[in-house]
């Protein structure tokens, strides 16, 4: 779509017309006695020369320069690569790299190494090998490229991810045994006190809580207890508001409240907690060749040259001003 | 005299140029009835720069202090008119001597001629056809009115074309004492309503004398092929010159100028074809003598 842009180059006609001077007669010299002179079929001489070639040079350079801006201008300029997914060990970069030794190297900046060589293909040069190394997120579709890529994929061992989380409750064994049920390579750390790291805080005391005290979300077992729980708003049986502490989530009944049956409310406020804030990691593709598919479509904006292009237009704007009124003096 | 009309055109001073022109050539258009300054008296007028020395009367400045001219009764009954065709193809160069063209000449002629008869002590007027209009600068005697004409020369510059012939009769028309015309141009328009101008005032028994200023270039036909040529006077044409067309050239300027010569021989009207490189002492003293002759 952007590339539509280029359509728009011949709007540097007009600064050519502009400038160029305008056609001038075959020079003639007033002479009284002309009337004796037989009459001649005046020429039109088509002079192309142009009046302050350097301002026209700069208005030239100026809506080019916006032109290729909003186009988007991508030039190949990398070769061969290998691409490693962030967290991969080095040994085993080296040991599929082996054939690419002369490679240039670059760290993703995520798993999803599929969509960004879809991103970015415009930047490697029609002739560049690609390999991809590491654990490489599955996509949902099989990708095609228009340059032949090797995936060297391999699952790494989740890593183990703690999440703090802060009980006041009158029942704290109730939900120490929920945030100790196995969670995946997910693990919940009880702490005593709230500290920085801590991400949920389950107050369930009748009090309220002392003012210092900050996390991203609270579950809150008596509404009374938070003024801000009054206008609440409802997402499925969860019941939701705002405060200057955190949001504050609740349930109309409140559960590990009163018996051990409402244990599953609570095993679905946590679910929600997870699905909202963590969101499923995706599977290790297996390791292929994709073949080069020259029908394969562009990707979308590369915008590799968009900040250097947007100085340049910056400064062929401001030196052509400065020769506009240069010249207009 | 200035031998060279190089020098017209380094200097916008017409006193200083008419001075050199007519260094020893004191003797006028035609004879003065009257004999000379101070014959009879009639008054005492304030001194005016240009007034001859000769003429202050000495006795009075010692009694009064101030200079007074002795005004003697001298009125001459010839008034010169100085007509000058200041169109836009009177700015025609001299392409041998830069900066020279033809209004320059043909206005140093006419200075010379105010200047002669403010010697004389004649009325002079100027009648300048330019741009459509004629400037009529009405005749008087005098050293400011030559101061006036010289002014009025100095000023003009040559645009446009002639005035209509009605334009020219209003302008032109004279008392039926006899006067002077002295007329200079360059007659390229012929019959023109100037043309027409002159020949009735020679049929009404006015002394004209035309002066027809010409080129070294135009008599040789010698233009730069090179060029394109337009008419200042006339439309977007463009001439072509080359040596294909010299000859037609010279046979058309020819014959234009053959019917001006038998036109003005025929109204007895003395007319002196004159290339503005001559040296315009030479050339204002032929002018003249051929009209003193006729």
């Amino acid at each position: 779509m952007n590339s539509l842009w280029w359509w728009a180059l011949p709007v540097l006609i007009l600064p050519i017309l502009w400038h160029r001077q305008k056609r001038e007669q075959t020079k003639s010299a007033p002479l009284a006695s002309a009337r004796f002179l037989p009459v001649a079929q005046p020429k039109q001489l088509r002079v192309w020369r142009w009046s302050d070639p350097v301002l026209l040079l700069l208005r030239c350079l100026l809506l080019a320069t916006l032109i290729a801006l909003l186009a988007d201008l991508v030039l190949p300029w990398r070769g061969d690569t290998v691409l490693v997914v962030p967290g991969t060990a080095p040994a085993l970069v080296d040991k599929e790299a082996a054939g690419l030794k002369e490679a240039r190297r670059m760290t993703l900046p995520d798993r999803d190494a599929v969509n960004w060589l879809h991103a970015h293909e415009r930047e490697f040069k029609p002739e560049a090998r690609l390999l991809v190394v590491g654990d490489v997120a599955m996509p949902a579709t099989l990708p095609r490229f228009q340059h032949a890529v090797v995936l060297r994929s391999q699952a790494a061992a989740p890593a183990g991810v703690e999440r703090h989380v802060a009980v006041f409750s009158g029942r704290p064994d109730a939900w120490r045994r929920l945030f100790a049920a196995p969670a995946g390579a997910l693990r919940y750390v009880v702490d005593a006190r709230p500290g920085p790291k801590t991400e949920l805080i389950v107050w369930d005391l009748p009090e309220a809580p002392p003012a210092g005290i900050r996390a991203p979300l609270w579950w809150i077992g008596d509404a009374r207890v938070f003024p801000e729980l009054a206008k609440y708003k409802e997402a499925g049986r969860i019941r939701y508001a705002d405060s200057a502490r955190g949001r504050l989530w609740t349930m109309e009944t409140w559960p590990l409240a009163g018996d051990d049956d409402a244990a599953d409310d609570a095993r679905a406020l946590l679910a929600a907690w997870q699905r909202l804030q963590y969101p499923p990691q995706p599977f290790t593709a297996p390791p292929q060749v994709l073949t080069a598919d020259a029908k394969a479509p562009a990707g979308p904006a590369g915008g590799a040259l968009r900040d250097m292009l947007s100085i340049a237009l910056l400064v062929l704007f401001a030196l052509e001003r400065i020769v506009t009124h240069v010249r207009r003096r | 005299m200035l031998d060279s009309s190089a020098l017209i055109a380094h200097t916008a001073r017409l006193d200083l140029v008419i001075r050199h022109v007519l260094a020893g050539l004191g003797h006028g258009i035609h004879a003065g009835r009257e004999r000379g300054a101070g014959v009879e008296f009639s008054e005492y007028r304030a001194y005016a720069p240009g007034d001859e020395w000769r003429r202050v009367d000495w006795k009075l400045m010692a009694r009064a202090d101030r200079y007074f001219v002795r005004e003697a009764e001298r009125d001459s009954h010839v008034a010169v008119w100085l007509v000058l065709d200041a169109t836009a193809s009177m700015l025609e160069p001299s392409r041998a001597v830069p900066e020279l063209t033809k209004l320059q000449y043909a206005r140093v002629m006419l200075a010379c001629v105010a200047a002669l008869a403010q010697r004389q002590g004649d009325a002079f007027g100027l009648v300048v056809c330019q741009g459509e209009r004629a400037h009529f600068t009405p005749a008087a005697r005098g050293p400011r009115q030559l101061q006036r004409v010289l002014a009025q020369l100095n000023r003009t510059d040559a645009v446009g074309t002639l005035p209509g012939s009605d334009t020219l009769r209003a302008s032109l028309h004279f008392s039926p004492a006899p006067s002077v015309v002295c007329v200079a141009g360059d007659f390229l328009d012929w019959p023109s309503p100037l043309s027409e101008a002159m020949l009735r005032l020679r049929r009404m028994r006015h002394d004209v004398r035309a002066l027809c200023l010409q080129t070294e270039a135009e008599v040789q036909a010698s233009f730069d092929p090179a060029l394109a040529y337009r008419d200042p006077e006339q439309g977007s044409q463009v001439f072509r010159f080359g040596r294909d067309v010299r000859a037609a050239y010279v046979r058309n300027r020819e014959a234009h100028f053959a019917t001006v010569v038998s036109d003005c021989r025929q109204n007895d009207l003395p007319l002196l074809c004159a290339r503005i490189e001559q040296a315009p002492g030479e050339v204002l003293r032929t002018w003249l003598r051929k009209a003193v002759r006729a």
